[in-house]
């Protein structure tokens, strides 16, 4: 055993106090009277209080980890059975307490027709996409169902639009949703009287309609057409007017042209700010120059003033595609105007004439 | 002031385990719900709150020590300190969690914590990579107050005095371990 190793024997025994105290004595002047030796001494201190501190702290663990056991513990076991006894004990009830419920939502939602309209609500969400301008616009067709005398008319027309000549010929523009549901469609006007017509031409991407007269002695009377038809896009702020059929008489409206495309950047329509109404739709829409630049299509319901007319350009378009000129009785769109020079109430005059009431019957 | 607290604490100044597990018990869920409601996990939670608790328990042991708030301010100061200092740690949150409970002094408080627990990481490590059987025998000595007869019987040393070579060689190389990692903090 050498010198160091027995120092620290007896600062071991020193610091557990298992000297006596005429020892501890001796060994307290011995620290006191050299420096290095107390700093060894120190040493040795911190490092027993080390240890015994660590070993504290492991015990405590040890003890904290076993409280943690039963912390954790106090939650599957007492909390499980609880519940299971808990859903034996209350299942009639909740059973009772559900079909309560469900009575009540049902029978509240069969009494308010709930369960209809939100069937057709979503029924309407998915048709958004597939059919945009049947969603988006609201039709301007008329039910005059009602209006009608039920006396004198045993069938009642289910819808009116207008619609207006577009060959002198006896070939009618219209809407294509006003006669889409068609069994047998009529025109009238002052001048025409009534005429029943057959539709020639169904374009529901462009939501146009040309019909043609049955009656082909009136078909050839009619002159050639006062207006031309525009070959070419109206200019935004051009002033433009209506005529159509919101009611039983002619009605005129004018507003101009607000933009160039029409519901959500359709290029194939005006924005135009006509007063336009149900009834209205197929209608013909002329500039100042008394030439048809389109024909009015729908509005858009949640903004003021905001109204479509289809692009005469792209009446055109379709109307050549179709190649209705191998029919019997060719197609010929006009193509002067007459009605340049003359004031807006001559203008006019001449339009009513060819602007027509299209009476849709379904059955 | 507080009497439960004040009922605890002398409690577990004599060492009564079954207060600290009361007193462990009692807070736990706050503590669980300020970790898991600012990135943590339960797990964490555990290590954070058992650090905290032990540093009461430590404080409390102390022969001075008074109670001057109440034993939840503690502990929810020091949790929330701890898990900042933490979080900062794992740049997992560089915000701050609403202080609603504090306590005067918390930063020497903060301090000490840090400073003891560095002292019981350097101990762990020193004495992991110590090895046995050095380990064994200086924890039976200096932990376990075991005498030196019954450590040379346990180890198998033919006389005490090779038992008590032993024990200086392992205390020697021990305290290079720990001194070497553990120089700052001196008295």
């Amino acid at each position: 055993m050498n010198a160091d190793q027995a120092l620290y024997e007896l600062l071991d025994d020193y610091f557990s106090g298992k000297l006596t105290a005429e020892e501890a004595e001796a060994v307290e002047n011995k620290l006191k009277s050299d420096p290095a030796l107390n700093a060894k001494a120190q040493q040795h201190k911190t490092m027993r209080d080390a240890m015994k501190f660590y070993n504290n702290r492991v015990e405590l663990k040890h003890m904290l980890d076993s409280a943690h056991l039963e912390v954790e513990e106090t939650k599957p076991v007492v909390l499980l059975p609880a519940t299971i006894g808990g859903w034996k004990k209350y299942w009639p009830m909740t059973a009772v307490a559900a079909s309560v419920a469900m009575v009540s939502i049902l029978g509240t939602l069969w009494m308010t027709q709930s369960l209809e309209t939100k069937q057709t609500a979503i029924y309407k969400e998915l048709r958004r996409n597939v059919d945009q301008i049947k969603h988006s616009q609201k039709m301007l067709m008329k039910d005059i169902a009602q209006s009608m005398d039920k006396g004198k008319q045993p069938i009642p027309s289910k819808y009116a639009g207008s619609g207006f000549l577009i060959s002198s010929n006896g070939y009618v523009a219209t809407s294509y949703h006003v006669v889409k549901e068609a069994d047998s469609v009529f025109i009238e006007n002052e001048k025409f009287g009534r005429q029943k017509v057959t539709i020639v031409l169904r374009d529901p991407a462009n939501d146009i309609a040309v019909l043609k007269l049955m009656n082909d002695s009136i078909a050839y009377t009619t002159r050639s057409l006062p207006y031309a038809i525009a070959k070419d896009e109206a200019s935004l702020g051009e002033h433009v007017f209506t005529l159509g059929f919101p009611r039983e008489d002619i009605v005129f409206g004018e507003g101009s042209i607000s933009a160039s495309t029409g519901f959500s950047q359709n290029p194939n329509s005006y924005q135009v700010s006509v007063p336009v109404n149900p009834g209205n739709s197929g209608g013909p829409l002329f500039n100042e120059s008394g030439d048809l630049v389109g024909i009015i299509s729908g509005i858009q319901t949640e903004t003021l003033g905001a109204a479509f007319a289809i692009k005469s350009t792209v009446i055109m378009d379709a109307i050549s595609k179709a190649s209705l000129d191998t029919l019997a009785r060719p197609l010929v769109l006009p193509k002067y105007s007459t009605l340049k020079n003359s004031s807006r109430v001559q203008q006019v005059k001449r339009w009513k004439d060819y602007v027509f009431v299209v009476q849709v019957y379904k059955n | 002031m507080y009497y439960f607290d004040e009922l605890i604490v002398s409690e577990i100044k004599k060492k009564n385990e079954v207060a600290l597990r009361e007193l462990y018990k009692t807070h736990y869920p706050m503590i669980v719900n300020l970790i898991r409601s600012n990135n943590g996990t339960e797990e964490e939670a555990k290590d954070i709150y058992q650090e905290a608790v032990i540093a009461f328990y430590e404080k409390v042991q102390q022969p001075e020590f008074i109670l001057t708030c109440k034993i939840k301010t503690y502990l929810y100061a020091v949790c929330r300190r701890l898990w900042l200092k933490r979080l900062a740690e794992k740049k997992r949150y560089h915000g701050n969690i609403q202080e609603t409970e504090t306590f005067l002094g918390i930063e020497e408080e903060m301090n000490a914590i840090e400073d003891n627990e560095q002292r019981f990481i350097r101990m762990r490590e020193s004495l992991a990579s110590l090895g046995e059987p050095c380990r064994g025998i200086l924890e039976d000595f200096y932990m376990h107050d075991l005498s030196m007869e019954a450590i040379r019987d346990k180890f198998g040393y033919t006389n005490a005095d090779n038992a008590k070579n032993q024990k200086y060689k392992c205390l020697q190389r021990l305290k290079k371990l720990f001194f070497a990692t553990y120089k700052e903090d001196l008295p």
